[in-house]
């Protein structure tokens, strides 16, 4: 059972990681950013052409950021103003834009990455035994998370970009730039999802679909944690990966599996419609 | 925030994918006057798109200019053209897509069709338009069975003959208790059926087999790998059916979790030369498993390998070569007829005793179009014994054909 | 000090505004009366710039027209919501430091002034009672120092002696010369405060008295 719960929490980081950007940037920009999971993917793939891997958990964020805020500046910005729709056909053909181009580069097979050296033993856990890989994963989730949890809520940084994300005219009118915070948090949030797409890379196939299978997860995760949430987004991730597990290895169908995510969407919907953490948006 | 929550759903409703079938096409095939046209139905974006996808195009560009070039003037088809087709792996786009290519593209055969439940939509296009089909890369042995037809041949391998080779001489060589581990559809469950099924007749017993979702969000088997060791009886092997990326994300786990030092064999049922290359083969150094045809087995298939590689930059999977060779025996029946009526090549084709590079002592069954051959069960070398690229596999035994495949399908009414 | 002229604005398909002329001086407490939805709120929100509007919108004689609403905040225009606009995810205190200035009132005299909002300061905004809310966005404007404070309805629901408190922080900002654009509907408070009176009436403004019976037939007082 623990190592079960443990092994969840490892797969739930990754759907934390990926879901705090996701619900960082839709609460600043109130935008759905469809292409978060190709940016995952695109995380994955760089960290193939990076001289290593510990090189890679630095540049590979560094490199997204970039990316996303170029993204921001030149395409999503322009759509800021209309129909949420619009950008999210735009970032929805992002993604297939960017799944195309790693296609063409390395063509649609898995691409090998190793394990990286010194994490490739087991810890002892006493009842069980762990590969060190997936104590790093969830030992970097945590951090980052409480990294995240510490810019958001000990420093003015945080509390101006809490500010614009929970009311951005009301802040706006309190004398804040809240333009200014948007671009940045934009890369933030980009270069969160490939720092998720680096530690993937050693421990599962990496694909240019790996992001699409994973985004639609993770979309559930964040409705289930209260769009807009940073922290329900991160304890709907971890609860989604630990539930997530333990069905897998104590129910003999793997359909419940398969829906669980869509399951506790619909029961947490049905039950608290703005999520678990979420707030009824009030008139402005 | 409400409103966000039904875009969130509707996004995912489309990202989940519903492919919408187009209208199919009606009307009667006609005749294609000297001219003989191919359809590829395959997946060219997909999972599947590596093992198989455009370079099977190739493969059967490839047959076309060796028939040209072996009969000349003399050659009774003069005009030849391929269409190809991505069908997604969805069964409505390759229903609606097959009828399109029989109906208004004029094509004689569709070949390829991964996906066994794609493939069997194309089975009943073929034998409703009465045109050929001959299925490659899909596993079912339901399309020699329950789902048979007249125009409907399946080529290069089915969950049988994985099963068989791989179940019985895995179980053989004393591995007795099995861990199977299966992706929850059609292709998975028939996989799992057909494994118990050789390992029981082998003396061996299935300890424990858990379907995963499919497809895999996530792309973690972990909770399968952690759970493995801790079965009682301990399992001596772990059964794999997964394909393709997900059969990559599964072995790299298996890897992580150390289960081989645990003492956790690893056996996959399904497994093309395009996995080990994304694995590397020390991922897999030592893993059985049962190939219908491998580009090194001998001077023959080496040489059909070089000449891929230089159309393609990459060595052929055994869909390559079966798409090669069930487009080069379409040809051949065609040449020997000297019709493309489809009615005349099945009965040209039913019976006959064929070999060529990658039907060895092949033969197309009257009774249910299974075409049988030489199976081999091979083993992936550790990467200090990989002498060339590509060079992956040792194989260890020839299964012979009238072993290889299960005997013909009471279920099957042609 | 704030100069409106011939401001029009709509809201959606309808036009709110027609050509709205008025002005407050240094200091003055200008009172803004109308039915619901009249558009008061909306005049307010052209003020602040959160809505596009044409017309002319000047402070000391500087057109604000090109001046996004975080500008004209730092410009000395402060805005006090109808709702009261608190934050959920900001405690109280972080509430009165969003964004502060030299000419604003240290922290410290806020908390003298409101004893309850020291008391929670740590609490999250949106736990606070109505009331407290109404003084907290007061307070935030004041630690902003803005010299003109746009008020929509800040007694409403408001218990009388929470109404005469708030009166008493409108006067004490009067004497220290900032001027107050007050929209309100109890024209007993305003009376208490306002120097001068528009009411607001089919998208037009005019000029006004607390006793004028056209105002009071109008309001249904």
């Amino acid at each position: 059972m623990a190592q079960h719960i443990f092994n969840g929490l490892v797969g739930g980081s990754f759907l934390a990681l990926v879901a705090l950007g996701l619900a960082v940037i839709f609460g600043m920009l109130r935008v759905v950013n469809f292409a978060h999971g190709a940016i995952y993917m695109l995380g994955a793939f760089l960290a193939l052409s990076m001289p290593s891997f510990w090189w890679a958990l630095i540049l590979v964020p560094l490199v997204l950021a970039a990316g996303g805020m170029v993204l921001e500046r030149t395409l999503v910005h322009r759509l800021a103003k209309l129909d949420p729709l619009y950008n999210f056909l735009l970032t929805f053909g992002l993604t297939l834009i960017f799944q195309d181009l790693v296609k063409w580069r390395f063509g649609v097979q898995s691409t090998p990455y190793p394990t990286p050296g010194g994490l490739t033993g087991s810890v002892d856990f006493g009842a069980f035994d762990f590969p060190a890989y997936r104590v790093f994963v969830l030992a970097m989730a945590a951090l980052i998370c409480f990294g995240v949890w510490f810019l958001l809520s000990r420093t003015r940084v945080g509390l101006i970009v809490r500010a614009s994300t929970e009311r951005p005219e009301l802040t706006q009118a309190l004398g804040i730039n809240v333009g200014r915070w948007v671009t940045p948090v934009f890369g933030f949030g980009c270069a969160l999802a490939g720092l998720a797409g680096v530690l993937a890379a050693p421990m599962r196939a990496v694909h240019p679909l790996m992001g699409a299978d994973l985004i639609i997860v993770v979309f559930a995760v964040v409705v289930i944690g209260g769009l807009g949430s940073i922290f329900g987004s991160v304890a709907a991730a971890f609860v989604i990966g630990v539930l997530q597990a333990l069905s897998e290895a104590y129910l003999d169908s793997a359909l419940v599996s398969q829906i669980l995510v869509y399951l506790v969407m619909a029961v947490v919907l049905l039950w608290r419609p703005s999520g678990l953490f979420g707030r009824e948006e009030s008139p402005a | 925030m409400r409103r966000w929550a039904i875009l969130c759903a509707v996004a995912l409703t489309a990202a989940a994918g519903c492919g919408g079938g187009g209208p199919a096409g009606s009307g009667s095939g006609k005749l294609s006057d000297g001219k003989v046209v191919f359809g590829v139905l395959n997946d060219q974006s997909g999972v599947y798109a590596q093992l198989s996808g455009k370079n099977s195009v190739e493969a059967v560009e490839m047959a076309m200019a060796d028939y040209k070039a072996k009969y000349g003037d003399k050659a009774v088809v003069k005009e030849l053209a391929v269409e190809s087709v991505d069908h997604q792996n969805k069964p409505d786009i390759a229903n609606a897509k097959a009828a399109e290519l029989y109906d208004r593209k004029a094509v004689d055969a569709i070949l390829d069709v991964p996906t066994s439940s794609a493939a069997l939509k194309v089975a009943d296009v073929a034998k409703e338009k009465k045109k050929l089909y001959f299925n490659i890369t899909a596993a079912t042995t339901d399309l020699t069975g329950k789902a048979c037809n007249k125009y409907t041949f399946h080529y290069a391998y089915d969950t049988y003959m994985l099963a068989n080779g791989t179940g019985k001489t895995v179980t053989d060589q004393g591995a007795k208790n099995w861990y199977l581990v299966y992706p929850d559809y059609q292709f998975g469950q028939d996989m799992t059926a057909s494994f118990e099924a050789a390992i029981k007749k082998a003396g061996g017993s299935v300890v424990a087999k858990d379907p995963a979702p499919f497809p895999n969000a996530s792309g973690d088997f972990s909770t399968y790998l952690l759970k493995a060791p801790s079965l009682t009886p301990k399992p001596h092997v772990l059964g794999t059916m997964q394909a393709g990326a997900e059969l990559v994300a599964l072995v790299k786990q298996y890897n992580e979790f150390k289960l081989r030092e645990k003492g956790v064999g690893l056996a996959v049922g399904l497994m093309f030369l395009t996995d080990i290359h994304s694995l590397t083969p020390d991922a897999l150094a030592g893993t059985t498993y049962t190939d219908a045809w491998y580009w090194n087995y001998d001077l023959k298939s080496r040489e059909f390998a070089d000449r891929f590689q230089k159309e393609t930059g990459t060595r052929p999977t055994f869909a390559h070569a079966a798409n090669y060779s069930a487009a080069m025996q379409y040809l051949e029946a065609v040449q020997a007829t000297g019709t493309d009526n489809a009615d005349e090549i099945v009965k040209y084709l039913e019976g006959r005793t064929v070999e060529d590079v990658f039907l060895r002592n092949g033969k197309i069954r009257a009774e249910d179009h299974r075409v049988v051959h030489d199976a081999y069960l091979a083993q992936v070398k550790p990467s200090k014994e990989v002498a060339e690229p590509w060079d992956y596999v040792k194989v260890l035994k020839t299964i012979p054909a009238a072993e290889a495949f299960r005997a013909p399908s009471a279920d099957c009414k042609l | 000090m704030l100069d409106i002229e011939n401001l029009s604005a709509s809201y959606g398909e309808a036009q709110v505004l027609r050509g709205v002329s008025m002005s407050a001086g240094k200091g003055e407490v200008v009172t803004l009366c109308g039915r619901n939805g009249a558009g008061k709120t909306t005049l307010l929100r052209c003020v602040m710039g959160l809505l596009p509007y044409t017309g002319r919108v000047s402070l000391d004689g500087n057109d604000l027209a090109r001046k996004a609403s975080y500008q004209r905040a730092r410009l000395g225009v402060g805005w006090v919501p109808d709702d009261r606009g608190t934050y959920a995810t900001l405690t109280v205190a972080e509430s009165l430091s969003l964004r502060v200035s030299k000419d604003g009132w240290p922290l410290q005299r806020v908390y003298d002034a409101f004893p309850n909002l020291y008391a929670r300061r740590a609490s999250a905004a949106t736990k606070l009672s109505g009331g407290e809310q109404q003084m907290l966005a007061l307070a935030r404007v004041l630690r902003m120092g803005s010299r003109l404070m746009l008020c929509d309805e800040p007694t409403e629901g408001l218990s009388p002696l929470l109404v005469e408190q708030v009166g008493a922080i409108l006067r004490q900002a009067k004497e220290h010369g900032v001027t107050v654009l007050l929209v309100e509907q109890n024209l007993h408070f305003a009376a208490t405060v306002a120097d001068k009176y528009y009411l607001l009436a089919e998208g037009e403004v005019r000029p006004t008295t607390p006793d004028d019976k056209e105002l009071l037939t109008y309001l249904g007082v």
